[in-house]
């Protein structure tokens, strides 16, 4: 068990450093812009991960969290605030805002669908306010546009990604990981064995929002222009929900796979079908949901067990719900 | 003092009184067997307890403490363990990650998860589920799922331990085997309130016995006065029997 911790460790570490190496290879713009798409899209999906995935709260308004960020990241950054601290208020501001549709869906123990519902409405609220109210489009400051370095903003967006899935890491090994676990599971249970669920779900929630607006201000530092409502707009708030359920939901490493892999699809599809490859998500989501509910990581454990049995006359015990859910005592 | 006093307790439901007041109490290290018709109120009075439910009158205290209308989660950490008559696992997680939560959570938590993994452990060992402690609650049984709703309860460390119908559904010799399980546990000094369908289980099993019939306290005494009750054979049997 530890060897295998202890290998998986090791890969990380490579990975990071390769990751991080990359641009000293010669790599091109195109590349270094695809690798961020994925950095931002992976921190996106972590981020929802946390509410949607491990407490079970279905959260349709991702895109206000995510907005939220890269508004004020962009006022403060382009008003001369430093980046790290615009980068905090970007997500402390979401954390505020979450709080008016969590207290009211999780105090009344409103569950599962009003809570849903509730977070759609907030996040076209938003969408369309702020479309209104701002309806232009931003800029980075002039002296960072005529010098647009990528580099810097590479390393910078590498770093809240590696923090981003650590935070989710360490969260969801810790004991409040089994507490958030419990609370989607089954919440009786969990309230009957000592678990605060309206404690947890909005632990939840501002940990999911704050690493929202975080993304939402690599969004802003990375991006040189769009329309202030742009980054509100729904498919903010649908994308995490695929990438997280194509990767596999409920585990730390499926996000991550998924907004991979939704990045590169994507990539692909866009250049051959356009606005087609709309439909074709539509449709790889349901086919997920139907009938691989733990996503690409569920697809690899089968694989690996049934490579397991062929090799092994013992048969493995199931460890894994969809593909595991990396909390403690797994 | 005694240990649990349930007062006056009442709930309606819509008009209907589903607990009409009904007060009885348990001391320390006693078995007391809850029992009554469908639709008697006997898991109502339990949710009333646990705090599933808020009592529309009534008082509920525990070793001389108002525990009145606190939340289930605060019953828990005051020492307020139940089992759910449908069992609840949480299914997606390993058998020893469910003991785990409630190892983590209930009373005098664990104070890290290694231990909270090694108590967990013990405790399956105590209701036989050592060699599923790597299997997902999905993967268990009825009896398993049962074993494992008591283990997970064990692992709050509760004083007063509620058991919903614990033994309904199982065979014979497995209900043999939860009520030698059910007497260790109070042997180790948690006192316990057993709901149960099945008079004979509980007969059986507890020190005294109480009768609820349509919400309300019909008799209360040792198992074998309470089986002569013209009262009890009554609302079980029907009056023609009794004559």
């Amino acid at each position: 068990m530890t060897i295998k911790k202890g290998i998986s460790l090791a890969l990380l570490v490579i990975g990071v450093v390769a990751l991080g190496l990359v641009p000293r290879m010669g790599a091109s713009e195109s590349l270094l812009n695809l690798l961020i798409l994925m950095f931002i899209y992976t921190m996106l999906a972590t981020s929802w991960n946390i509410l949607g995935g491990y407490t079970g709260q279905v959260n349709l308004g991702h895109a206000a969290f995510f907005g939220l960020g890269t508004l004020t990241a962009r006022m403060l950054y382009t008003g001369g605030c430093p980046l790290p601290l615009a980068f905090l208020v970007a997500g402390v501001v979401p954390v505020v805002f979450s709080m008016l549709i969590g207290v009211p869906a999780f105090r009344l123990r409103l569950r599962g669908d009003y809570f849903t519902i509730g977070t759609l409405a907030l996040s076209q609220i938003l969408y369309i306010t702020i479309g209104n109210v701002l309806p232009k489009i931003t800029y980075l400051p002039m002296a960072d546009i005529q010098n647009y370095q990528i580099l810097p903003r590479y390393y910078i967006i590498l770093a809240l990604t590696v923090f981003t899935i650590g935070v989710a890491y360490a969260l969801v090994k810790s004991r409040l990981g089994l507490g958030l676990v419990a609370v989607r599971e089954n919440e009786d249970a969990a309230e009957s064995l000592g678990v605060n669920a309206f404690a947890h779900k909005l632990l939840a929630l501002a940990v999911s929002a704050f690493l929202g607006g975080l993304t939402g201000g690599a969004y802003a530092y990375y991006q040189p222009s769009y329309y202030f409502n742009y980054t509100f707009s729904p498919p903010w708030s649908l994308e995490p929900v695929t990438m997280t359920f194509i990767g596999g939901v409920g585990t730390v490493h499926g996000p991550v796979i998924g907004a991979i892999f939704f990045v590169l699809l994507k990539e692909w599809l866009v250049l051959r079908v356009g606005e087609y490859h709309l439909i074709i998500f539509g449709v790889l989501f349901i086919l997920v949901v139907l009938f691989l509910p733990g996503g690409l990581v569920e697809a690899w454990e089968r694989i690996r067990r049934l490579v397991a049995r062929r090799t092994t006359v013992k048969a493995t015990a199931p460890t894994a719900c969809a593909g595991g859910n990396n909390l403690p005592g797994n | 003092m005694d240990f649990l006093a349930v007062e006056r307790l009442t709930k309606f439901f819509g008009g209907l009184a589903a607990v009409y007041q009904v007060g009885f109490t348990v001391q320390e290290g006693e078995i007391v067997g809850l029992i009554g018709p469908n639709g008697s109120g006997k898991t109502t009075v339990l949710n009333l307890i646990t705090g599933f439910l808020k009592p529309d009158a009534g008082r509920v205290t525990l070793a001389g403490k108002d525990v009145t209308g606190l939340p289930p989660y605060r019953m828990c950490r005051n020492g307020v363990a139940r089992t759910f008559q449908l069992t609840k696992p949480f299914l997606c997680c390993t058998v020893l990650q469910n003991v785990m939560i409630a190892r983590t959570y209930g009373r005098n938590p664990a104070p890290n998860l290694r231990i909270a993994a090694e108590e967990a452990m013990e405790i399956l060992g105590v209701v036989g589920l050592t060699g599923k402690a790597n299997f997902l609650a999905r993967d268990l049984t009825l009896m398993e799922r049962k074993m494992l709703e008591l283990a997970r309860a064990l692992a709050a460390r509760p004083s007063l331990l509620l058991l919903d119908e614990l033994m309904a559904g199982l065979n014979p010799a497995e209900t043999e085997e939860a009520m030698q399980l059910i007497r260790k546990v109070r042997d180790s000094g948690v006192t316990i309130l057993v709901v149960e369908h099945i008079v004979k289980a509980i007969l059986g099993l507890s020190d005294r016995v109480i009768v609820l019939n349509m919400g309300q306290k019909i008799a209360e005494g040792p198992p074998q006065e309470i089986v002569h009750d013209p009262h009890v054979v009554e609302v079980y049997l029907g009056k023609a029997h009794h004559a």
